[in-house]
């Protein structure tokens, strides 16, 4: 901007040291258009504003989110089923050396306590929930493998409960003993994953209950079967936990696949 | 601001096709899809969310395909489905917490957001009821409050206002309507008075394409000169009633006067008026519409 008023200072030069700062100060002052500075301010506020600061859970806070809204009759049940599971065992130390009949109850037992851990997931896809689930932020496929994870810990820990009361014996070493128990765990529960995509209405307890009964008592054949535990049909079960433990990885790829296409997920 | 693209989407389910080569680009404001049962809007409404996958061609947010934002996009998008689902056993305070935390709004603001949702849906008094208790018309309104949880810069509703009173209609259109500033909210009907005083543009679906696209004022304009009135005995309404398109029918005395949506003159006597949108949904529909009626037995 032009400047055509006469100073006393005028003689020097704008840039020269010797011009006093004050009057080198007023002279350089640069002209503000205020309409234009209000202009900026309020875009800039605009901006502020419009600008959402996002919030992106961790893993542990999703687990948290699964975990805290359970219905409280699922961890009735798991708790029970925990407890019932370490009386079992006190039991199962004391009733001597009944090594055959031990791993007849603790493998029915385990396959019960499978199904219910595994119930949480069949609540995913029911009441028409699959589909609103699968647009949120923690989305259907996440959701399920949480529950599934926390199904896995829980049977885990039954597993491992029974597995330092019974397992290990002069009749049945402890890697046979796991093996035995992991045959009807791994069947069943793959059988159970199979039907739980399918209860999506209101009678879906009754179902999930129906199909967990189904599972356990397939699991009791070797009181049909007395020769199931024999020696020489070692290779029948190790051929058994092989193809459950495949069958089971190729149902949870099904299910996580399933959700990922959607076309099932809509079919309430 | 968000923008989505949908580029020549098509979704096939077996042999049938529900929604084939649909193209569209769309920025802030209120779009209504309009279009008979089984038109594709579901379908469409669907792959926009990311619950299904097209068969074919791409859905753009903000220039990216949907499924690589993943997560991002889910951020943005409030869904409400046709099939709202619940836990019955939650109450609607428990409910929409639990659909907050699972949208990722922060814990410390979840509690305020939950409330503030409730009170602009007349909810806020039954927040500890159980949902097992409300009646179809509450659910739906507690469908409403999740879509807002997150504040979403998209909107998606299906068939939104199904199981409201004209009352709860009346209010809903106003909550749309007030949201919808910086945001693109996608509304689909077949209730044409749901869309039309608050939709920016209207899109209408056929057989799973967009048959006609544009403003109220444009789309309507498209049918000047195909709306007539004609005031009938009795017997001859009925007969008309048959041949044409029948967008509304009013009894005057022992007359009635009609409101026929045709191409040409349907009878002498006949003035041509000003279309409205339920005509031009009747000059589109009505081959679909009288199938429907067949299929529910009301022929």
């Amino acid at each position: 901007m032009k400047n055509n008023k006469k100073s006393k200072y005028s003689k020097y030069s704008k840039y020269s040291k010797y011009a006093p700062p004050k009057e080198r100060l007023s002279e350089w002052k640069f002209p503000i258009d205020e309409k234009k500075k209000a202009e900026g301010m309020a875009a800039i506020h605009r901006e502020i504003t419009a600008k959402k600061i996002r919030h992106y859970p961790t893993f542990l806070e999703n687990v948290w989110i699964q975990v805290k809204f359970q219905p409280m009759t699922h961890w009735i049940a798991e708790g029970g089923l925990l407890l019932s599971a370490m009386a079992l065992m006190l039991w199962l130390t004391r009733i001597g050396n009944r090594e055959y009949g031990k791993l007849m109850i603790c493998s029915v037992f385990i396959v019960f306590a499978g199904n219910i851990a595994l119930s949480s997931i069949g609540r995913l896809f029911s009441w028409h929930m699959a589909e609103l689930e699968q647009t949120l932020y923690l989305d259907l496929k996440q959701m399920v493998c949480i529950r599934m994870l926390e199904a896995g810990l829980f049977d885990l820990a039954v597993i491992g409960l029974f597995m330092s009361a019974a397992g290990g014996s002069d009749q049945i070493e402890a890697g046979m003993y796991l093996i035995y128990m992991l045959v009807p765990f791994l069947w069943s529960d793959t059988l159970y994953l199979h039907m739980i995509g399918y209860f999506r209405n209101a009678a879906y307890g009754l179902k999930s209950f129906a199909a967990g009964m189904v599972c356990g008592i397939l699991a009791c054949f070797p009181l049909i079967w007395e020769e199931a535990y024999a020696f020489s049909h070692r290779p029948i079960w190790f051929f058994m936990a092989a193809a459950g433990m495949v069958l089971f990885i190729c149902e949870i790829r099904r299910i996580l696949g399933k959700i990922e296409g959607g076309d099932s997920v809509c079919l309430n | 601001m968000p923008e989505l693209k949908l580029d020549r989407v098509t979704k096939q389910f077996k042999n049938k096709i529900a929604v084939e080569h649909v193209s569209l680009s769309l920025k802030e404001g209120v779009y209504g899809f309009l279009g008979a049962n089984g038109a594709g809007k579901t379908t469409l409404l669907r792959m926009l969310c990311g619950i299904l996958k097209p068969t074919a061609g791409e859905i753009f947010c903000n220039g990216t395909e949907i499924t690589k934002l993943g997560g991002d996009y889910r951020y943005m998008l409030g869904y409400l489905p046709q099939d709202f689902g619940y836990y019955p056993d939650f109450t609607a305070k428990r409910y929409l917490t639990y659909l907050a935390a699972c949208k990722a709004v922060p814990g410390e603001f979840a509690g305020e957001k939950v409330q503030e949702v409730l009170r602009l849906v007349g909810l806020e008094g039954e927040q500890k009821s159980k949902i097992r208790t409300f009646s179809g018309g509450m659910i739906r309104r507690l469908g409403i409050a999740q879509v807002l949880l997150n504040d979403p810069e998209i909107i998606v509703l299906d068939e939104p206002t199904s199981g409201l009173d004209p009352k709860e209609r009346i209010r809903f259109r106003n909550i749309i309507s007030a949201m919808s500033k910086g945001r693109i909210v996608i509304l689909s009907t077949h209730i044409v008075s749901d869309v039309e005083f608050i939709a920016d543009e209207i899109l209408l679906m056929k057989k799973g394409s967009i048959i006609e696209q544009g403003s109220v004022a444009s789309v309507t304009e498209s049918i000047n000169g195909k709306v007539w009135e004609y005031t009938a005995e009795a017997a001859e309404a009925i007969r008309l009633n048959d041949i044409f398109a029948v967008s509304n029918l009013k009894n005057e005395g022992d007359k009635v006067r009609l409101r026929i949506v045709s191409d040409t003159c349907p009878c002498k006597g006949a003035v041509l008026t000003a279309p409205g949108l339920e005509d031009v949904y009747m000059y589109h529909f009505e081959e679909v519409s009288e199938h429907v009626d067949h299929m529910e037995g009301r022929i």
